[in-house]
């Protein structure tokens, strides 16, 4: 990794520097919620922010994404990928995102989301949790690659991480904008992630988690939440690995129709409907857990599926805590 | 291109009953015709272009070259368009996908084929590639059926009812609801045709647990009772093959609505499956 300090006072114009990349997205307060919007200049970004409604999969993953386009009988593909710059995602978004490679890069790789990813570039940025986050107890809480340039706040400017050769290459293009790093900037960032370490306020058992939830099949606090649960599958939509995809042809006039993929949620009871009316989860009950167990799948090359950003616990609107469902659990075994 | 169908031609529709129907398809492209390879038990996604897609099991076997086959069930919107489709009409495929049936693993064994209603669609590409290749010891079938009316592939079953034991190809035949046909074929057949259910054509039968695969595909409700029957038969889970079906829409393990499993294990049907053992259900939550 190749460290360089971004005094603040040079930010501006680093900033300006990065819309011959792309396209400049960054977190935007909107009413009470943060999201990623397109900005054009620093004062617009929302430096503090906590956590966006919607989680940067946003640009790789569609909510509504036109896959093909029937011309004449024939599929087209739908083209047009714009280069983008992320600017300022957390690091349990980068967690999140690379969580996403792993399945949307897997053979056969998925066009469309690669031609994204490939068209982006992904600017990290250091924060501070709140009573939602428990990155910290996932391994989430610290990114050591999958961004390009990670900015961590020091008190005068910004410690710049170097992850990637694109992220060098923006670094060398403004070479004079950086300078090296002094042992102040350095004691400023270990204090910096001290505090920063020390303010979680909650924290994941995740202890043999995956046993242990194999175990609770049938444990009643799935049966409390069920109806506790609304089923509107918010925690879905807000999920920054939730990837269930729906696909269906709409037509457009006589003579085009196009493909259109969008975000599916497993709370729909539509989910595991086959043809013929079986469902393979026929209850919310069925439903509620399987969420919980596809979070808490632990896979030995990647880890867990949730990375404890907290936007499920946020967005719930029966204020249903992922943290607390599985301490419960866990609880219910002893 | 993953989600790219390739063109190809109904040669022909032929009504197997009043729900399902049996196309006969062939690549537009000769090329890919050709080079178009597929084991029994695997599936593909027909697309019917402007109006969506689903995922469908080839019930033709890769011994046949040339054209592949599916049975299609009138079951839901996506079918309902598939059944007005007439020969020479044109559809797009993508595929195959999934894991098939280990057909080389269990070469110079016996096969017991288990099927159930619609289930026997993937098991007969599993039958006629047995049949043709020769490579298995000897071929059981047992088809519950609901009617005589709903045999599927009615002519093949009752040819092999008549002439099955001279290929090593014993077939038993259940049905539920008693029709003059049904009883006019017990007369014939009995007792391998018989009124009941699947399980009951198990009456008797013992296997060599050494030597033998059983292979199952039916409506979700008779896993249990099958497996039940060829654990009793001291048949080792290792060798219980079934073939799932669930709502696969992407076909290659992106969009999770085939995911089963739990916290230790998950599995895509698609792309882990369709065909699984008996003993990664027991180690898979929700597999049946």
């Amino acid at each position: 990794m190749r460290y360089v300090k971004l005094p603040q006072e040079n930010f501006e114009e680093f900033f300006n520097s990065l819309k011959k990349w792309g396209k400049v997205y960054a977190p935007v307060k909107k009413g009470n919620i943060y999201s990623f919007q397109h900005v054009e200049k620093p004062s617009e970004i929302a430096f503090d922010y906590t956590r966006t409604m919607l989680p940067p999969k946003k640009f790789f993953v569609r909510p509504k994404d036109e896959m093909l386009r029937l011309k004449g009988g024939r599929w087209e593909e739908s083209n047009g990928v714009e280069p983008i710059v992320l600017f300022g995602v957390h690091s349990c978004d980068i967690h999140g995102l690379e969580i996403l490679d792993k399945v949307y890069l897997a053979e056969p790789v998925d066009p469309y989301y690669k031609k994204r990813r490939e068209n982006s570039i992904i600017i990290g940025m250091s924060c501070m949790p709140d009573e939602y986050c428990f990155c910290k107890s996932l391994g989430t809480d610290f990114a050591m690659h999958g961004f390009d340039l990670f900015l961590h706040e020091l008190p005068d400017g910004w410690l710049v991480r170097v992850g990637s050769v694109k992220g060098h290459e923006i670094a060398w293009e403004n070479e004079e904008l950086f300078e090296e790093l002094t042992e102040e900037d350095m004691k400023n960032f270990r204090e910096f992630e001290e505090k920063r370490a020390n303010s979680f306020k909650k924290h994941l058992n995740k202890e043999g988690l995956e046993d242990m939830l194999d175990l609770a099949y049938n444990s009643p606090v799935w049966k409390k939440y069920e109806k506790i649960c609304l089923g509107c599958g918010n925690c879905n939509m807000v999920c920054p690995t939730c990837r269930c995809y729906e696909v269906c042809d709409l037509w457009m006039n006589a003579y085009e129709a196009v493909r259109v993929r969008r975000y599916d949620s497993c709370f729909m009871e539509s989910h595991g409907l086959v043809a013929g009316g079986h469902n393979f989860r026929p209850t919310r009950l069925d439903r509620f857990r399987h969420r919980y167990y596809c979070k808490s799948y632990f896979d030995p090359s990647a880890g867990f599926n949730c990375i404890g950003c907290g936007r499920c616990d946020e967005f719930c609107p029966a204020k249903i805590e992922h943290v607390k469902v599985l301490d419960e659990v866990r609880e219910g075994l002893q | 291109m993953t989600f790219q169908t390739y063109e190809a031609r109904i040669l022909e529709v032929k009504e197997l009953t009043s729900r399902e129907k049996l196309f006969t398809l062939r690549f537009v492209d000769p090329e890919l015709n050709r080079s178009f390879k597929y084991k029994p038990g695997q599936f593909v996604i027909v697309d019917i272009r402007g109006f969506g897609e689903f995922p469908i099991s080839l019930c033709s076997t890769p011994t046949r070259e040339g054209y592949f086959q599916l049975c299609v069930r009138r079951v839901g919107r996506m079918t309902k368009y598939m059944h007005k489709l007439k020969e020479g009409d044109v559809v797009g495929i993508r595929g195959p996908y999934g894991n098939g049936f280990p057909m080389e693993k269990m070469e110079g064994s016996t096969l017991v084929l288990v099927a159930g209603g619609l289930g026997m669609a993937p098991l007969r590409s599993v039958l006629w590639y047995a049949l043709d290749t020769g490579k298995y010891e000897e071929i059981y079938l047992f088809y519950g059926t609901k009617a005589y009316e709903d045999i599927l592939f009615r002519d093949e079953i009752i040819h092999l009812l008549k002439h099955g034991e001279d290929m090593n190809c014993h077939v038993k035949l259940a049905y539920e609801v008693e029709t003059p046909s049904c009883i006019y074929l017990e007369k014939g057949y009995s007792p391998r045709v018989c009124k009941g259910v699947v399980t009951d054509l198990f009456r008797g039968e013992t296997f060599d647990v050494e030597n033998t695969y059983a292979l199952i595909c039916g409506p979700p409700v008779m896993y249990k009772y099958v497996i039940k029957e060829l654990l009793d038969r001291k048949l080792s889970p290792g060798r219980i093959y079934m073939t799932l079906e669930r709502r696969m829409r992407c076909g290659v393990g992106k969009c999770g609505h085939c995911i089963v499993g739990t916290s230790t294990s998950i599995k895509y049907v698609c792309k882990d499956g369709p065909v699984f053992t008996y003993w990664d259900a027991l180690s898979t939550r929700g597999l049946i």
